[in-house]
C-alpha cells in the first residue's frame, strides 16, 4: 500500500535523447572558439578582402571535412541553416525547378514532421504525394517504392534512418533501381550520418539532408548534399546575393560551419567503432526493460540504428509515464511534435493503437552514455512503470 | 520530510499543481479490495480510448464509508482526482458524496481548465458508485 | 591584425556575448523543443532572448520570429505575405538589398506584379513616384529599407507608412542595418514586419530575426515542425539565439555611445577625404548612418582599390559583400543615377564600435599615397 519508496523524486538527470539533439563536443567546440573571439575569423566570408578570405577558406575546409563523411565532392555539398532547410530545399527546390505543377511525389508516413509538411503544402499547389505505409516493423520496401512509381513520378524522399523507432532503410537497393527509371531520390540523413555507413560515391542518391546537431556539433547549421554528375537541379528558395551556387543565399556562419566540419571528421574517423558501442548499450537497455512483461519494441531489430529504441509499455498512460521519470530525458515521440502531445504518427503507422502510441519512450544513446547510465535509467523506467500500472485501472 | 519535499519539488517538472502532484506521486489509497470483502461498492467512469479510466470501490458499514480503493489510468490529474475522492469519502455518508461536484474538485486540486474533464470523471464515477449502492 | 573597416558586411562578436552563448555552447545538451528539464533550460534561454529583441525594437515578444539572419528574414516576410495571398503588386525601393529585390522577384513568376520604386541621387525613395505607385490599388506588401548597407542612407520610412497603410499594403522594413547604429522602433516606423539581423550588431552569424504584427499572416517559408507558432520549421539554435539577445541588450545600453564615437570618426574621415582630389561621396547630402562612407576615387576601380587597401592591411569593401567579386557596378549607385564608371569605383568604409581615429588616419594616408601614385602615373 505504501508507495511513497517508488514514488518519483528528482536524481541526477540522465540523457538519453540523443536523437534529439546531441551535445557539442568539447573538441567541436575548440575548432569554433578561434571564430567567436575578436580578431578572430570574423570576416564575412563572401568578403573580398584578407579577413574575408580567411573566413572563406575555413569553410572551404569544413565543405571537404562533410563531404568525406558521405564520399562526395566539396562541390556537392551547400550549407543550410539545418536539416529543415535541407529537406525543403530539397524537395520544393527540385519540384519547382521542374516546375511541374502535375508532378508525383513518392515519401513515407514516418519522414520527419518537415519533409510531410512540405509534401502537404506541395499538395496545395497541386502536386500528387503518395504517403507509403511502412510495414509492422517500421520499414518501406524498396519494391513498395518502385511499385508506387507513375510515369509523372518526379522526386523520391526516403528517410535514412527513422527518427523515432531507427529503422535503416534500405537506401543503398533503392537507389540504383530508381537512378535506373531516372526518378531523382532525396534521402533525409540527419539520423544516419556517423551511424551508418554512408558511401554516395557507390549509391546513386541525388539529394541528401544532414544536420550537425544531431552529431555533436553546433544547432542552427546543416548541409544539403546535390549530386553533381548527372547533376540535380533545384529552384533556390531563398533568394538574394547568390551565395551557395545560387542555390541558397544569406551571409555564411563560418563558427558553426567549421564546427560541423569538425564534427563530421570526427565522425569519420570514431563513427564505426562507436556505432558498435551504442548497439551494445542499446541491446543492454533492451534487456534491462525486458524484466517488465507486456513491453513491445517499436522498429526492427535487423534493421536497426545503433543509438535508438522504441518501446510501448501496456497498461500505463503516457503524461504520467513521462511524468514520473522528471530525471531521464527521453522522448516520446520527436522532440518537435512532443509539445503537442498527440501520440506519435510514426508509431501509428506502424499500426500501433492510440493507448498504445501515446505509452511509449524513445530511448537515444550517445557518446556520453555509459552501462552504468544505462541500468540506472532502466531501473527507473521499470519501478515507475510498475507503480502506474499498480494504479492503474486498465492493469489486471 | 523537509528533504523529500524539495526533492518532490524538484521533479516536479511539468509544472503540476502542487497538490495534484503531491497526489498523484503519493497514490494514498491506490488498489482495490480483496474480492468478497463484504459492504464494498464499485463506480467507474471513462474510457481507455480517451486515455482516462476511474474506479472506485468504497466499504460502506453503517451507512458510511469506513474504507476506499481507487484505481486510475490516465493523466496524473485524474490520478489525483482518484486519490483525492478515495480520502476525502472517508466517514462520509451517501448524501454527502452525492453533493461532490466536478466544480468542487477543480477547485480542491487546482485543476486546471484542460484537464477540466478530469474532475468530470471523478464525479461520474462517484455517481456510478452510488447508482450501485440503491440497486 | 588587419584594420576591419567592414562593419556593415559582417562585426564582430562582442566577448560579451561570446560569453552569453558558451553556456549553451558547452553546456548539456538541450533541444528547445524536448519537454524534458534540459530542454525547458534551452527554451527559457529563447524565451528571454525573444523579449530581447523585442524590446530593441518596441515590439511584443510574441512578434518575434527567428531566422537563420537578414536574408531569410526578408525572404520569410516577402514570399510569406504573397503565400497566402492571391496574386496582386508588390512594391519595393530600388536601393533595397539583394535578397528584398530578388525575393519579390521571385513573386512574378506566380503572378504578382512586382515594381521598383525609384530613388533619387541621394537615395531617398521619390516620394512622387510612391505615391502614383499607392493609387494604383491591388496593392498588398511595401519593402522598404530603413538605412542603405552601401551608402548609409536613412529612408524616412515613418512618413511614407500612413499612406502605405492607406493604400490597403502592408509594410516591411529592412532594418538589418539600421539596427544597432539608430533607434528602430517598429511603431514609430508604421512596420507591420521588420527583419534583423545578429552579425551585424556584434552578435553571431546564423541567426536573425523577422518581427511580425500579429495582424499579419504569413505562409511559412520552412516547412516542419511547430517551433514559431508553425511559422518557421527548424531546431532552436539555442546559443546564437542567446547570443543575438546579449547583443540586443548591448545595443539598448550602448546605442549612444555607440553613435557618439562613430560620428566623429566618420567626420574625420570625411574630412580627410575632401582634401583628396577627385573624391565623391556618395549620399553626401543625406542623412547617413553614423558609421557608413561609400566613396569613390575619380579614375580608380573601386575593386582594385580595394585589393590595394587589402594588400596595405586594410579590409573595406566595394559595395555590398554579396555582390563582392561579381564585377558588376552597385544597383544601389545606379537607382542612385550614377554612370556604371562611376559606380564601379565606389568603395565603402563602415566603422566599429572598436574602431580608433588611428584606423581612420592610418587609412586615410594609404589612400593618399594611392592617389598620388595615381596622379603620378
Amino acid at each position: 500500500m505504501n508507495k511513497l519508496s517508488n514514488t518519483p523524486v528528482y536524481h541526477t538527470p540522465i540523457y538519453l535523447d540523443y536523437a534529439a539533439t546531441t551535445p557539442l563536443d568539447p573538441r567541436v567546440l575548440e575548432a569554433m572558439l578561434p571564430l567567436l573571439i575578436e580578431d578572430g575569423l570574423h570576416a564575412n566570408p563572401a568578403s573580398s578582402h584578407g579577413p574575408g578570405f580567411r573566413a572563406r577558406a575555413a569553410v572551404e575546409k569544413a565543405r571537404a571535412q562533410v563531404a568525406a563523411l558521405i564520399r562526395a565532392e566539396p562541390t556537392e555539398i551547400i550549407w543550410t541553416s539545418g536539416a529543415t532547410e535541407s529537406n525543403n530545399l530539397a524537395i520544393k527546390g527540385a519540384l519547382e525547378f521542374r516546375g511541374a505543377v502535375q508532378a508525383h511525389v513518392i515519401t513515407s508516413r514516418i519522414e520527419h514532421k518537415c519533409v510531410l509538411d512540405t509534401c502537404r503544402y506541395l499538395e496545395t499547389r497541386g502536386v500528387r504525394v503518395t504517403y507509403l505505409k511502412p510495414g509492422a516493423q517500421g520499414l518501406v520496401a524498396p519494391e513498395q517504392v518502385m511499385e508506387a512509381l507513375t510515369p509523372d513520378t518526379a522526386l523520391v524522399s526516403l528517410m535514412w534512418v527513422n527518427n523515432e523507432i531507427g529503422t535503416v532503410h534500405e537506401i543503398e537497393r533503392l537507389a540504383p533501381l530508381l537512378r535506373e527509371r531516372g526518378v531523382l531520390l532525396h534521402v533525409d540523413a540527419a539520423q544516419a550520418a556517423g551511424r551508418v555507413n554512408i558511401d554516395l560515391s557507390q549509391v546513386p542518391v541525388d539529394l541528401l539532408s544532414l544536420s550537425a546537431h544531431k552529431a555533436y556539433g553546433p544547432k542552427g547549421i546543416g548541409a544539403l548534399f546535390v549530386r553533381r554528375r548527372p547533376r540535380a537541379r533545384l529552384a533556390p528558395q531563398m533568394h538574394g546575393g547568390g551565395h551557395e551556387q545560387g542555390m541558397r543565399s544569406g551571409t555564411l556562419a563560418p563558427h558553426q560551419i567549421v564546427g560541423m566540419g569538425a564534427a563530421f571528421e570526427i565522425l569519420a574517423r570514431e563513427g564505426p567503432t562507436e556505432a558498435v558501442r551504442l548497439s551494445a548499450l542499446r541491446e543492454r537497455l533492451w534487456s534491462r526493460l525486458q524484466s517488465l512483461p507486456n513491453l513491445h519494441r517499436n522498429g526492427d531489430p535487423d534493421h536497426a540504428a545503433p543509438h535508438v529504441l522504441n518501446v510501448s509499455f501496456e497498461g500505463v498512460e503516457g503524461e504520467s509515464l513521462r511524468a514520473s521519470l522528471p530525471d531521464l530525458a527521453v522522448s516520446s515521440g520527436s522532440a518537435c511534435s512532443s509539445a503537442t502531445q498527440e501520440p506519435s504518427y510514426v508509431l501509428r503507422a506502424l499500426g500501433r493503437d492510440d493507448e498504445l502510441a501515446n505509452a511509449s519512450l524513445r530511448f537515444s544513446v550517445g557518446r556520453r552514455s555509459t552501462e552504468v547510465e544505462i541500468d540506472t535509467a532502466a531501473e527507473r523506467v521499470c519501478r515507475q512503470v510498475a507503480r502506474l500500472r499498480e494504479i492503474s485501472a486498465l492493469w489486471d | 520530510m523537509d528533504m523529500q519535499s524539495t526533492s518532490s519539488n524538484d521533479a516536479n517538472a511539468y509544472g503540476y499543481p502542487p497538490r495534484i502532484w503531491q497526489l498523484f506521486q503519493q497514490a494514498p489509497r491506490a488498489g482495490r479490495f480483496e474480492p468478497g470483502t463484504p459492504g464494498v461498492v464499485a463506480g467507474k467512469a471513462g474510457t481507455p480510448a480517451a486515455r482516462s479510466v476511474l474506479s472506485l470501490e468504497m466499504r460502506f458499514e453503517q451507512g458510511r464509508v469506513i474504507d476506499a480503493r481507487f484505481r486510475a489510468y490516465g493523466c496524473p490529474s485524474s490520478i489525483a482526482v482518484g486519490a483525492w475522492i478515495a480520502q476525502w469519502s472517508q466517514g462520509r455518508e451517501p448524501a454527502e458524496l452525492a453533493a461532490l461536484s466536478a466544480a468542487h474538485l477543480r477547485a480542491e486540486l487546482e485543476i486546471p481548465e484542460d484537464r477540466a474533464h478530469c474532475a468530470l470523471m471523478g464525479e461520474d464515477a462517484l455517481r456510478d458508485l452510488l447508482a450501485n449502492i440503491k440497486t | 591584425m588587419p584594420i576591419y573597416l567592414d562593419n556593415n558586411a559582417s562585426t564582430h562578436l562582442d566577448p560579451r556575448v561570446l560569453e552569453a552563448m558558451l553556456p549553451y555552447l558547452s553546456g548539456p545538451a538541450a533541444n528547445a523543443s524536448s519537454l524534458h528539464r534540459y530542454g525547458r533550460l534551452a527554451r527559457d534561454a529563447v524565451e528571454a532572448a525573444r523579449a530581447q529583441i523585442a524590446q530593441l525594437v518596441g515590439a511584443q515578444p510574441g512578434e518575434v520570429i527567428w531566422t537563420s539572419g537578414g536574408t531569410e528574414s526578408n525572404n520569410l516576410a516577402i514570399k510569406g505575405v504573397a503565400g497566402n495571398l492571391a496574386p496582386a503588386r508588390l512594391l519595393y525601393g530600388a536601393s533595397e538589398h539583394p535578397a528584398v529585390m530578388e525575393a519579390a522577384e521571385s513573386l512574378v513568376s506566380r503572378g504578382w506584379t512586382v515594381q521598383a520604386i525609384a530613388v533619387d541621387k541621394l537615395g531617398h525613395v521619390v516620394e512622387s513616384a510612391l505615391q502614383a505607385q499607392l493609387a494604383r490599388g491591388k496593392l498588398k506588401l511595401v519593402s522598404l529599407m530603413r538605412a542603405n548597407n552601401e551608402t548609409g542612407v536613412i529612408q524616412d520610412v515613418a512618413r511614407f507608412a500612413p499612406a502605405i497603410h492607406a493604400a490597403g499594403a502592408w509594410l516591411h522594413v529592412d532594418a538589418v542595418q539600421a539596427a544597432g547604429k539608430l533607434p528602430v522602433d517598429m511603431a514609430e516606423l508604421g512596420a507591420d514586419l521588420m527583419s534583423l539581423s545578429s552579425h551585424k550588431i556584434y552578435g553571431p552569424k546564423g541567426i536573425g530575426a523577422l518581427l511580425v504584427r500579429a495582424d499579419v499572416e504569413l505562409r511559412p517559408l520552412l516547412h516542419g515542425g511547430a517551433q514559431e507558432r508553425g511559422l518557421r520549421g527548424g531546431t532552436e539554435n539555442v546559443a546564437a539565439i542567446a547570443g543575438f539577445g546579449r547583443a540586443a541588450e548591448l545595443v539598448m545600453q550602448e546605442l549612444e555611445q555607440r553613435s557618439a564615437h562613430l560620428l566623429p570618426l566618420r567626420e574625420r574621415l570625411e574630412a580627410g577625404l575632401s582634401s583628396i582630389p577627385g573624391l565623391l561621396i556618395f549620399g553626401a547630402g543625406a542623412e547617413r548612418l553614423p558609421n557608413t562612407c561609400q566613396f569613390a576615387l575619380a579614375g580608380y576601380d573601386g575593386e582594385a582599390l580595394l585589393m590595394q587597401l587589402d594588400r596595405r592591411g586594410i579590409a573595406v569593401s566595394s559595395g555590398s559583400a554579396c555582390a563582392s567579386g561579381s564585377g558588376e557596378p552597385s544597383h544601389v549607385l545606379i537607382a542612385m543615377g550614377y554612370d556604371a564608371v562611376t559606380a564601379k569605383g565606389a568603395i565603402r568604409v563602415s566603422l566599429g564600435k572598436d574602431n580608433t581615429a588611428d584606423d581612420v588616419d592610418r587609412l586615410l594616408a594609404v589612400l593618399a599615397e594611392i592617389a598620388r601614385t595615381l596622379i603620378a602615373a
